[in-house]
């Protein structure tokens, strides 16, 4: 057999402190589907940037058709045939189809005539061969988000790429746009490309692809063919490891309800039919892949997309919350996941981040008491033991886990009675990442329902009174506080029966 | 090191007005050294004089006051070009209600005050409930208020003969300084204490810096960017009634131009056009060097020669404010290219953006 | 939906406009002043060729009345000194070129706003001009008047350019790559950068080219009269802005072509003949003129607001 298309050999990379992989060997044959299987944050998202040049690896070699590759740019991995189709397409959505995919193709020269007619019939050609009945005279813009994906599948066709890697194309797929993007990889398959294909969802793979490798904490855990391998076994290679991390204990008794949920939905943001319950004092996880409605569910409850179906119900009272100064009245706190652009102001203080959220309470007549607010910032500084060089410190000057503090430090201070904290570990060094366990065990403790989003199913794990999963927008399943791991992940992939509720 | 960045920045910020401060001194000595000249009968005129100092606060009053009005709407990183035009239209109106309605001045005054709230209310509901971008509704507005004054007065009539006690306003002094200049005081101290001392000002920052961010730190985004569109409506109208109080009488092209100049004396003073950081104080030196650099360059004899004061100021004016935003974007400049050097050819990937 | 679809509503309503003409006003129609008004058209017609490129790279520039009577001055300057038109009209243009190299730099080379980096240059360059002429007429050799051809024939020369340079440019925005990079660099800057395009050059470039048309215009416009006015740039740019935004060229960028601001130019166009032949006051046609932009703004945004998903 001849080369392979791609070889990957001890690939590591690492980012500040942390290291997302760990020398990985990867391969891709001519006329396969290869999946790449992990957990958020095994380091599949890592590989790939490698593999389109957008990172460089640190050491480690990649071997292109028997080439070595000495440093991928984004331009040479184009060059070399290798496309990638995202799951945000990065479409120019007020053009229309044939000039996305002629802009993709065509090359050079500023005033080189274009002629519409090929142009279109290439296009229509193009997405014929993916199976796509979308005309190309169509704007971007108008398509959905699974038509988009066709179009750059028909780009990278129309390229001739021959590594071809698909980042969870299925996951805003219906049942028929599957079955059709399935058959278009068997094409592509069968005309010798290569695929790499990551989904988390097991059906497919087994379905599509011919070998699987399992990422597991940036080191590859195993590379086999799907024929030989069963469900369990998957979960058994993803999940693997023990749980390392020491969690502080859980010391709370569950108290009276908070949050009752029903039916609660959000056409425009895709959460449907969620219904559940907190109580004062628990800490219930939500788990679930990416894109399963999580963060979705943590807006709607924060006003921010709000709901248009179903109840919710606050501490026995009914309530709509139309918008986050809705929330934030009836005690309602969300740390936010992406807390560079949503969770601080970086380039404000320390100080005006903390008190950005109770300017009525501190700031009684809108005016500012700086006093009280520097001492509230000093307070807080101390309790949740924030390194910097002082509360007039601005946020961007702050690591990561500081950073996340002050967020923290914000919602905390409008004394909520739910606090929503949605990936509140991500990126933060291990040291600030059992801090901040250990103050959301203290939180819980002191009476404060707590909604714990994660993909660290560790954490979930370890965290949580309960466990909730969500998949595709609806809440799939509740489970114990001291589940199984497996049990979790097969109840967020979809292969386990719906849990009780 | 972070920490020492972020002193190094607000030095910085300290630095500007501090400089801006220097320059305002150092061209108030030059004129008032090249532009003070003894005339035949061997008294002291021209800039040296105080009847021209209070010249100079009187004519900087309605652009100032307009400069007040735009930096909290500047701040959040926002922009309003129709305060000119709204200033052209309250005047007329305010001329209308009082001559041709027969109200009595006070009544008329408050009417085109709301008038002018009004006209920043029609912006800020454009900008906020449409989600407009801000440049163009005003650019919009700036086009459709000055018509309004026009067609009010069919492009001819002038409201004039106002009474002796409205004047006093525009033309006499109180308490030894123009009457406006109370007035103008009295903005200037309102909107430095909203912009720095109250919730407010802390929003439109926090809005300027990071929109996203505002929201989901449950800060009311729309209704804050409101206020600063209807103040900046309200500002103008008073600056309307200054202006026909100091003239004497109110035409449809009353305020034309005025945009720029308070955009440059915002900018110069310190306000970034891309929002976030800036200052009252900054916007109060910024209008004062321009006030004290139109007034001057009207007392040098060149000047006074080509009978070009006018032109002079403005074309200086212009530069300055490309001067302003150039040496703004510098540092940024500088530290995009330190980084594109260390960094040598590594990709930023794209921002996602939620749809 | 019709790719045109917005552009034929304005054409829709411009027909309304002369169907209300036809039926109220038949004067209207009369051949001579109807050319002239056209003629006096013809010049802002070559801006808003310029222009509209400019706003789908998503710029905007309000310098364009400045520059206008800039080159008109100095234009009108050279001929009179017996420069011959074959010389005048490069020069014309050339001049333009560079002001737009100082609004492009600006705007492309320190990632300056391009609203207030161009209202700044268009008060430097209006009270500059004002400062050195002291608002002065510009005598012209009769032989600059309509290039030396009888009137009739000038005029013809005038529109023919004008519409030559909108099918051109029109047919070129579409089916040159050098147009669609512009429309890409609009709809996504940093799209266009990953497709291989460099969006600061193509921003400095439509400057430049805005900048040169400008020139020409100001070119088109000086040969129609014996005297070169300096303020005949005044209001320029909000009279270009508004045609191609009621055109349907979205003020965000990437969206719309020439046909539709050369439907939403005569649209306007008539709306001062129209007020005056139906006898409304000509005062309210700056009120109508931001009313109408404020109407394709809103009727826009409320468009792509129901478009989106």
């Amino acid at each position: 057999m001849s080369a392979p298309l791609l070889e990957l050999r001890q690939l590591a990379k690492s980012f500040g402190g942390a290291r997302a992989l760990r020398g990985v060997d990867f391969d891709l044959r001519a006329g396969e589907v290869h999946a790449l299987l992990g957990e958020n944050g095994a380091g599949k998202s890592t590989l790939i940037k490698i593999v389109t040049g957008a990172h460089q690896p640190d050491t480690g070699t990649i071997t292109v058709g028997g080439t070595r590759v000495a440093d991928l740019t984004p331009a040479t991995a184009r060059a070399l045939g290798i496309a990638c189709i995202y799951q945000q397409p990065a479409l120019f959505p007020d053009l229309t189809v044939a000039e996305n995919i002629a802009l993709r193709l065509e090359s050079g020269g500023t005033l080189r005539r274009l002629d519409w007619t090929t142009r279109t019939q290439r296009a229509q050609e193009l997405l014929q061969r993916v199976g796509a009945r979308i005309a190309p005279s169509a704007e971007v813009r108008q398509l959905s988000m699974p038509e988009q994906q066709l179009v750059e599948i028909a780009c990278a066709l129309g390229a001739g790429a021959r590594i071809v890697i698909m980042d969870e194309p299925t996951a805003s797929l219906t049942q028929t746009e599957q079955h059709l993007l399935f058959a278009v990889v068997r094409e592509l398959r069968k005309s010798g490309v290569g695929v790499i294909y990551i989904s988390h969802r097991l059906e497919e793979i087994f379905a599509l692809a011919d070998r699987v490798t399992v990422l597991r904490d940036g080191e590859s855990v195993g590379t086999h063919a799907v024929t030989a391998m069963d469900e369990a076994g998957l979960i058994r290679l993803m999940v693997g490891r023990e749980v390392k991390q020491l969690y502080p204990p859980s010391e709370s008794a569950p108290g009276e309800t908070v949050l009752a949920l029903r039916a609660v939905g959000c056409t425009a943001s895709g959460v449907r039919d969620v219904t559940l319950e907190l109580r004062a004092g628990e800490i219930l996880g939500l788990a679930g892949l990416v894109g399963a409605g999580r963060t979705e569910l943590a807006r709607v409850l924060f006003g921010l997309t709000p709901a248009d179906a179903g109840e919710i119900t606050l501490r026995g009272e009914r309530v709509t919350l139309r918008s986050p100064q809705d929330a934030v009245a009836r005690g309602i706190a969300y740390v936010p996941e992406d807390r560079r652009r949503h969770g601080v102001v970086l380039e404000m203080p320390i100080e005006e981040n903390m008190t950005m959220a109770i300017h009525r309470r501190i700031f009684r007549g809108a005016w500012l008491r700086f006093a009280a607010e520097r001492s509230l910032a000093l307070e807080f500084i101390r309790d949740l033991a924030v390194k910097c060089s002082g509360p007039t410190a601005v946020g961007g000057s702050l690591s990561g886990g500081n950073q996340q503090k002050i967020s923290l430090a914000r919602w905390l201070a409008t004394k909520p009675r739910l606090l929503i904290l949605d990936e509140p570990t991500q990126g933060v060094d291990v040291g600030a990442k059992s801090e901040i366990h250990k103050i959301i065990r203290r939180l819980a403790k002191e009476g404060l329902a707590v909604l714990l989003i994660s993909s660290d199913l560790p954490e979930v794990l370890g965290m949580c009174d309960r466990i909730g999963v969500m998949r595709g927008g609806k809440l799939c399943a509740i489970l114990p506080g001291k589940s199984d791991p497996h049990a979790v992940m097969a109840a967020a992939l979809g292969t386990a029966e719906k849990g009780a509720v | 090191m972070n920490d020492s960045g972020t002193r190094d920045w607000k030095s910085l910020l300290l630095r500007h007005e501090m400089l801006l401060l220097y320059v305002l001194v150092a061209e108030w000595l030059f004129f008032y050294f090249a532009g003070t000249t003894t005339n035949r009968r061997g008294v002291i005129v021209g800039f040296g004089t105080v009847d021209r100092q209070f010249d100079i606060l009187r004519h900087s009053c309605e652009i100032g006051l307009l400069a007040l009005a735009l930096t909290p709407v500047i701040l959040t990183a926002g922009i309003d070009l129709s305060v000119g035009s709204l200033l052209g239209l309250c005047a007329i109106l305010f001329g209308k209600f009082w001559h041709d309605a027969g109200m009595a001045i006070p009544v008329a005054a408050a009417l085109a005050l709301a008038c002018g709230a009004l006209g920043g209310a029609l912006n800020a509901t454009l900008i906020t409930a449409l989600r407009l971008p801000p440049l163009i509704v005003t650019l919009g507005t700036y086009s459709l208020f000055r018509g309004l004054a026009e067609a009010i007065t069919r492009g001819a009539i002038t409201y004039t003969d106002f009474p002796a006690g409205f004047l006093f306003v525009g033309q006499e002094r109180w308490l030894g300084l123009p009457t406006q200049a109370w007035i103008f005081f009295l903005v200037a101290s309102g909107v430095w204490v909203l912009v720095h001392r109250t919730t407010f000002g802390r929003s439109f920052r926090a809005i300027g810096f990071a929109p996203e961010g505002a929201r989901y730190a449950g800060l009311p985004v729309e209704r804050r960017l409101a206020l600063a569109y209807v103040l900046a409506g309200l500002i103008a109208a008073l600056a309307a009634i200054i202006y026909t109080a100091r003239l004497g009488q109110a035409k449809a092209d009353a305020g034309t131009g005025y945009e720029l100049f308070a955009i440059t004396a915002v900018v110069l003073g310190g306000t970034s056009i891309f929002g976030g950081t800036g200052s009252v104080h900054g916007t109060l030196l910024g209008v004062a060097a321009i006030a004290v650099l139109k007034n001057g360059l009207a007392c040098l004899p060149v000047v006074m020669r080509m009978n070009a004061a006018e032109e002079m100021s403005g074309l200086l004016t212009g530069a300055l404010l490309l001067l302003a935003l150039t040496g703004s974007v510098l540092p940024r400049l500088w530290s995009q290219w330190r980084a594109h050097r260390s960094a040598a050819a590594l990709p930023s990937p794209k921002p996602h953006t939620p749809t | 939906m019709n790719r045109y679809f917005r552009e034929l509503s304005v054409v829709g309503a411009l027909v309304v406009v002369l169907v209300a003409m036809a039926i109220f006003a038949p004067a209207f129609f009369q051949p001579q002043p109807l050319l002239s008004l056209v003629t006096r058209e013809a010049p802002t017609l070559v801006v808003a060729c310029g222009m509209a490129l400019v706003i789908i790279s998503r710029q905007i520039d309000i310098s364009v009345g400045s520059i206008f009577s800039v080159v008109s001055v100095c234009a009108g300057l050279l001929a009179a000194r017996g420069w011959p038109l074959a010389l005048v009209l490069p020069a014309a243009a050339g001049i333009g070129a560079l002001l737009g190299v100082v609004n492009g730099i600006l705007v492309a080379g320190l990632r300056l706003p391009s609203i207030v980096v161009t209202l700044a240059t268009m008060v430097t360059l209006r009270q500059g001009l004002n400062l050195v002429r002291q608002g002065e007429f510009v005598n012209m050799p009769d032989a600059v008047q309509w290039f030396g051809l009888p009137q009739t024939n000038g005029q013809w020369l005038l529109v023919g350019a004008a519409l030559a340079l909108l099918v051109l440019l029109g047919v070129a925005m579409r089916h040159v790559s050098a147009g669609r990079f512009v429309y890409a660099v609009g709809t996504d800057a940093e799209a266009a950068r990953l497709a291989g395009i460099r969006p600061q050059l193509v921003t400095l470039l439509v400057f430049v080219f805005l900048g040169a048309l400008t020139g020409c215009a100001a070119m088109m416009n000086i040969v129609q009269s014996p005297q070169v006015q300096p303020l005949s740039g005044m209001g320029l740019e909000l009279k270009v802005i508004a045609a191609i935004v009621v055109g349907g060229v979205a003020i965000s960028g990437g969206r719309g072509n020439l046909w539709g601001a050369f439907a939403g130019l005569l649209l306007l166009a008539c709306v001062a003949p129209a007020l005056t032949h139906l006898h409304v006051e000509a005062y309210w046609e700056k009120a109508i003129q931001g009313g109408i932009i404020l109407l394709a703004v809103v009727a826009d945004g409320v468009r792509s607001r129901k478009g989106r998903r």
